[in-house]
């Protein structure tokens, strides 16, 4: 690490409309050092991401069960995916997921963006609110579940207070209900990434100079006005990239469906990814339920290079 | 137990194959097992240390366990035993995916109509050397003993089974007896109802908790696997549907796995419970008014699986020898198998012990064995391959869940899980 610094030309010796010549030397020094730090992540990436998923690949187009696991793989083509298909589970489970993104998405966004604008402030208050806020975000899912499985059983906290204001004379069927399930564990993820939607919005806003509030005050712009006319076209940079992010959250959710429902009443919250893991890890079907997560591989990747090429947008405008 | 296994092929595993197979469960569970990480610890034992994989959770199973252990240490200088808690929906998942890296525990408590499916999967070494061994091996009925290809992997040290759990102070109030039909039993739930106290608990959980559960419910109306019947599985599910309408059974039930509604009945307030004999310790403690058992209120067809845990040694554990010794001091002697009597009212598999005073003396045991007289069935049926097991308890467990919770009419449940099933039937 010392000798490029060593070797690095003085900047007193560079005079004002000179350009320094260019150390082949250092370049290719530097170009090896590149490669050096490259290798550990791309070794890493080649090992636990892109071999596996070559592997995932050629499981989907194959058989195996809890016996051929271990043994020999027959190359099956695309059956697995006809299965899947041709079962109806694989449809239903796209349509379930389809909604349930949309929900997550919707709510965690704008969850995110209006705690975010309310705790744009700082002070005491706040700091506290981001604190626990940061607590929801980091508990564990499981541990997510459970709470909410709880406050939002027939004799949990939600459906007593429904039921003792008088909102209603039964229990809301939260989790038992095929569409207020599906609607539960919705609410719930988005829930639970409003939080990191909330800090990511916040340091957008965060940005915005006090002057620009200053001249909007002396103007007689209101509180929605300066909402609408300063906080929401300065976060719109951050939306896009916070967007892909949720999208893919709530595309690979499953730990919630988990806890809370197991999928049901019947298969009512089977979305891909529980249905992936039914399907390998309960009928012990590797192929079909790979051939699943294919499906959830492919959504991913295409959010992937939308992020990838957002990300990069970004920093060449800043 | 004979479980057919015709037309599975079965090679010798390379290991390329376990590193591809062992990575692939990583890629697939990564995207679908989020966070279900277990404290299961993938390295069989060392020497010294006898490694236990299990799934229970509540106190007085796990107090067998820990007994067990303490048994097998105090006669063992040296040993350690390390009972390891594995969630129960990740227990074969695991052991096979342990198997595929040639590593595992030393003993597995698993559910014992698994059997099967973790024997394909390479999990459970061969048992015949040490059974056939075994002296007492004669006091086990062939029911307990877990047998695929003419190879055993596991013995059972003890038969669980479902029976109906009843609110002695309810029916008392509410003036009926215990029922012994099902006519008797729906009346009940009536009254209860009128009562101002839920009818009943169950579990209608989609999977195969859900299953072991509908079973005596559908074999009543003549349903079975060796036939499927839409039309007798129809019957059962709308049976269990009318009970949801008529607010003798909540519909949240299919939230619930087993553990749940017994707790719910244990609370008070609720006439009845369809549950098992291990959560006899359960109603010992938290109880706390007069309750009794008596068989389910099933037809002639009825049935009602006899199930429990499977033990047997892992297929990589390093004691394999030190194992076997662990299950014939703890889960197949008489002394042991009373230890489950005592913590939980287990039903012990050896004779001798089942005449013992502690099964004899109980009076909530008596009905659980009058049961496995009149209505008790292998589980899980011997009809149904070793590799659709599985596939069958998810399927009748989605269809039970599906109509208690009105996600499909019993009819639509009931046609689309026999389409399914006849496929399965045939593999």
């Amino acid at each position: 690490m010392t000798a490029p610094l060593a070797s690095a030309p003085s900047p007193t010796t560079l005079t004002p409309g000179t350009r320094a010549p260019a150390p082949r030397a250092r370049t290719g020094l530097k170009r090896g050092n590149k490669l050096a730090f490259l290798a550990p992540a791309a070794i890493f990436l080649a090992l636990f991401s892109v071999y596996p998923l070559i592997t995932l690949v050629r499981m989907s187009m194959s058989a195996v069960n809890a016996a051929t696991l271990n043994g020999d793989w027959v190359f099956t083509g695309l059956e697995n995916f006809r299965t899947g298909f041709a079962s109806g589970e694989t449809t239903q489970a796209l349509w379930r997921t389809g909604l349930f993104v949309v929900v997550v998405t919707v709510v965690g966004m704008a969850g995110g963006l209006a705690a975010a604008i309310a705790l744009r402030t700082t002070g005491r208050w706040s700091g506290v609110v981001l604190a626990v806020m940061v607590f929801v975000w980091a508990l564990p899912p499981v541990v997510n579940g459970s709470v909410w499985k709880f406050l939002l059983g027939d004799a949990g906290l939600i459906n007593t207070i429904i039921l003792k204001t008088g909102l209603t004379d039964t229990a809301i069927p939260f989790l038992y209900d095929q569409h207020w399930a599906l609607a539960s564990v919705a609410f719930v993820n988005s829930w639970s990434v409003i939080p990191f939607n909330a800090l990511v919005f916040r340091a957008a806003l965060m940005g915005i100079a006090p002057e620009t509030f200053e001249a909007a005050a002396l103007d007689g712009a209101n509180k929605w006005q300066e909402i609408r006319h300063i906080m929401i076209p300065a976060a719109r940079p951050t939306t896009l990239v916070l967007f892909v992010l949720t999208v893919v959250f709530a595309f690979r959710s499953f730990d919630l469906i988990y806890v809370m429902t197991y999928g049901g009443p019947g298969t009512a919250t089977n979305t891909l990814p529980f249905l992936g893991y039914l399907q390998a890890f309960v009928r012990y079907d590797f192929g079909l339920g790979s051939a699943t997560s294919v499906f959830t591989v492919l959504f991913v990747i295409v959010l992937a290079v939308v992020y990838a090429r957002s990300i990069r947008r970004e920093e060449s405008e800043s | 137990m004979s479980i057919l296994t015709s037309g599975l092929r079965r090679t010798a595993p390379r290991p390329a194959r376990r590193l591809t197979a062992a990575l692939s469960l990583a890629v697939v569970g990564s995207l679908a097992l989020a966070a279900c990480g277990s404290s299961a610890d993938d390295s069989a034992a060392s020497a010294d240390t006898l490694t236990v994989w299990h799934y229970f959770s509540d106190a007085n199973q796990v107090k067998i366990m820990t007994d067990y252990a303490d048994m097998f240490e105090a006669s063992h200088d040296g040993v350690t035993v390390e009972n390891v808690f594995v969630p129960y929906d990740q227990m074969n998942s695991k052991l096979i995916s342990a198997a595929g890296a040639k590593t595992g525990p030393d003993v597995v408590v698993f559910n014992g109509a698994d059997a099967g499916t973790l024997a394909l999967g390479g999990a459970l070494a061969p048992l015949d050397e040490q059974w056939d061994a075994f002296a007492d091996k004669d006091q086990f009925p062939d029911s307990v003993v877990h047998t695929i290809d003419d190879t055993t992997y596991a013995v059972q040290g003890y038969v669980n089974l479902l029976g109906l759990w009843y609110n002695a102070d309810i029916l008392d109030e509410i003036g009926v007896e215990a029922p012994t039909t099902i006519d008797e039993l729906e009346a009940a739930m009536a009254a209860a109802k009128d009562a101002g106290y839920a009818g009943m608990t169950l579990s209608g959980l989609p999977q195969s908790q859900g299953e072991w559960q509908a079973f005596p419910w559908l074999s009543t109306e003549g349903f079975t696997y060796d036939a499927p019947d839409a039309g007798a599985l129809e019957a059962g599910l709308t049976r269990v549907r009318s009970w949801v309408e008529n607010g003798y059974l909540t519909q949240e039930a299919v939230t619930w796995d087993q553990t749940v509604p017994f707790q719910k009945f244990a609370a008070g307030g609720v006439a009845f419970a369809q549950n098992g004999n291990w959560q006899m310790g359960t109603a010992a403690s938290d109880a706390d008014f007069e309750y009794g058992v008596v068989p389910l209120p099933l037809g002639a067809d009825g049935q009602v699986y006899l199930g429990g845990e499977g033990e047997g040694i892992g297929a990589f554990s390093k004691n394999p020898d030190l194992a076997w010794e662990y299950l014939a001091e703890t889960y197949y002697s008489a002394d042991g198998q009373l230890v489950a009597v005592n913590n939980v009212g287990s039903l012990p598999s050896r004779a001798d012990a089942g005449q013992d005073e502690a099964v004899t003396g109980n009076a909530l045991l008596q009905p659980f064995s009058e049961t496995i007289a009149r209505f008790g069935a292998n589980y899980p049926a011997s009809v149904i391959p070793a590799a659709a097991v599985a596939d069958v308890q998810l399927t009748v467990g989605q269809a039970w869940s599906a109509a208690i919770g009105g996600q499909k009419s019993p009819a639509d449940a009931a046609t689309s899980a026999v389409s399914t099933l006849d496929g399965l039937l045939k593999k």
